[in-house]
């Protein structure tokens, strides 16, 4: 008896039952639009349509099932919205050591680390992809850009958050300003560096299935707009919602992990706002 | 103030500036075109913007105004809905944080995805387009905005300073004296943090879901539009009043925290 109720009281149980819940929610609203709607499957669909034709055999384009379809297409806008996940990590963390190493470098920088948050950057999607000309590169350059900012004043809160302590203990080792980065500093900014990457890896698949929906191609973005417009099944579009946003969540999961096994003592950096 | 503490306001100023004028020299004598690999049609000279948005101003000014509207409104629908959620979790902490962690998996979610569909849901609102894709930018708006609120809010309701729970007890204070002398105030500093997020990310849900609406207004719909006729001085324009919209938004929430907070410390 008291094991069944530790089950209940379980985080995890709390979870599903909301999970659940959600998931009765929207059959009732389903089962409502079926019997007042023409064409239910525009409005809202069942679960079980949803889930059954993702694993259905049929062939929703010339020749590609389901599965297939959207397989291809998540590997083509994952892989362009990865790279430029790292590419903005990559820059958003050396910004946020320049930052931390000159005032200079700081006083100029920091201004516009705050106006860009400011600017709605994924309205600007058009007219980046009008400069790149290119749906790849267009996709790497807005991903980089939601990327490279919370990164960077992420990390950069934890540069400032070390404590004054250890800058004297270090300082009574003779440590030189290269030591004192390995060992205080990047070790300390961790935490403050995987709230950043846990803020932007979500962004960054987002702005790289807007971009998607603006040009054609074989992105996720791309299977969307053109089931919107009647090119195939609506059940598409509803899949692809699912699985990004499934993918959304799991990236945030994954962020969690990587930081898990880099650094498995526990210390949460706070959330960085400006 | 000291001299030295002057120097260093005047450095944070002038530095920042400095690279402003620089960006600007570059870009209006087109090396910045060099630099991106583009032309001067893609990416028009500064002063041509300048012009442009003079000589639409009025067009301009009407498209700002619908989408302002689309965005303060969904802000303040999913601000509310956000702070009630946040309500309800702190009555029921137990199965509220549940509720919360599936809130924030909303934020994981690329809502722009599901702008098409809620077309789909308020077509029966009105016959009007304009009414009934005003109702469905501002839910995308409203789903964008809430779970950034019901977070802050949950914990600016919740992690009250050390004892002053307990201190309420010792009056024997109600639970509605609590929530109101003790986490209504509380939480307060945490909806401006809420508000920081939300804020730039209602004027980005405006945007987007004005690519999607049934409607063909707003700034976002015209940049896009325009780049499609090609017309690109005009997109730039527009792109220019959508920076202005969230840098001016961002600058009156900052004002309003100042005022705000200033008053409960005096």
């Amino acid at each position: 008896m008291t094991k069944l109720k530790r089950i209940l009281a379980s985080k995890t149980t709390v979870t599903l039952v909301w999970v659940v819940g959600v998931m009765a929610i929207w059959e009732v609203f389903a089962f409502i639009v079926a019997a007042t709607k023409r064409t239910p499957i525009n409005v809202l669909p069942h679960v079980w349509q949803i889930v059954e034709s993702f694993f259905s055999d049929k062939a929703v384009t010339g020749k590609m099932t389901m599965a297939q379809l959207i397989a291809t297409s998540c590997g083509e806008t994952l892989s362009r919205a990865a790279i430029g996940f790292l590419i903005g990590t990559v820059l958003g963390y050396l910004l946020a050591l320049l930052m931390n190493m000159s005032g200079i470098v700081e006083k100029i920088a920091f201004p516009y680390l705050m106006i860009i948050q400011m600017i709605p950057i994924l309205g600007m999607a058009p007219i980046i992809l009008a400069i790149t000309g290119d749906i790849d590169s267009s996709r790497m350059v807005i991903a980089a850009i939601l990327t490279f900012y919370p990164v960077s004043t992420n990390t950069l809160a934890g540069f400032k958050a070390v404590e004054k302590e250890k800058h004297e203990l270090m300082y009574s080792y003779a440590a030189t300003g290269f030591q004192r980065y390995i060992k205080t500093y990047i070790p300390f900014s961790i935490p403050y560096f995987f709230t950043g990457l846990k803020i932007s890896a979500p962004m960054a698949i987002t702005a790289s299935i807007l971009v998607d929906t603006l040009q054609g191609g074989n992105g996720l973005g791309c299977m969307l707009s053109q089931s919107l417009k009647g090119g195939m099944t609506r059940l598409v579009f509803w899949d692809i919602v699912v699985i990004s946003a499934i993918i959304g969540i799991l990236s945030y999961y994954l962020m969690g992990l990587i930081e898990k096994l880099i650094c498995p003592y526990k210390r949460r950096g706070q959330e960085v706002i400006l | 103030m000291t001299n030295k503490a002057r120097l260093n306001l005047l450095a944070s100023v002038l530095l920042p500036l400095c690279v402003a004028v620089l960006l600007f020299i570059l870009w209006q004598t087109e090396v910045l075109h060099i630099l991106l690999g583009t032309d001067t049609i893609t990416l028009p000279l500064p002063t041509r913007i300048g012009e442009i948005i003079g000589q639409n101003a009025d067009a301009i000014w009407e498209h700002t105004q619908i989408s302002l509207r689309v965005a303060l409104g969904g802000l303040v629908m999913g601000s509310v809905l956000g702070y009630g959620i946040a309500l309800i979790a702190t009555i029921f902490p137990k199965w509220g944080a549940g509720g919360l962690s599936i809130v924030s998996a909303f934020n994981a979610i690329p809502i722009v995805a599901l702008a098409p569909v809620i077309n789909n849901w308020t077509r029966d609102i009105s016959t009007e387009v304009d009414q009934r894709s005003t109702v469905a930018k501002m839910l995308v708006v409203m789903i964008f905005c809430t779970a950034s609120m019901s977070i802050n809010a949950f914990r600016g309701l919740t992690e009250l300073k050390p004892f002053s729970e307990d201190l309420m007890k010792t009056y024997a204070a109600k639970r509605g004296t609590v929530f109101l002398k003790l986490r209504l105030p509380n939480s307060i500093p945490y909806i401006f943090t809420a508000l920081k997020v939300s804020v730039p990310s209602s004027i980005i849900g405006a945007l987007v879901s004005e690519y999607f609406a049934e409607d063909t207004v707003g700034v976002g719909r015209q940049i896009r539009e325009n780049i499609v006729k090609g017309q690109y001085p005009t997109a730039w324009a527009y792109i220019a009043v959508a920076c202005i919209i969230g840098i001016a938004l961002y600058a009156i929430l900052m004002l309003v925290e100042h005022l705000v907070m200033k008053r409960r410390k005096g």
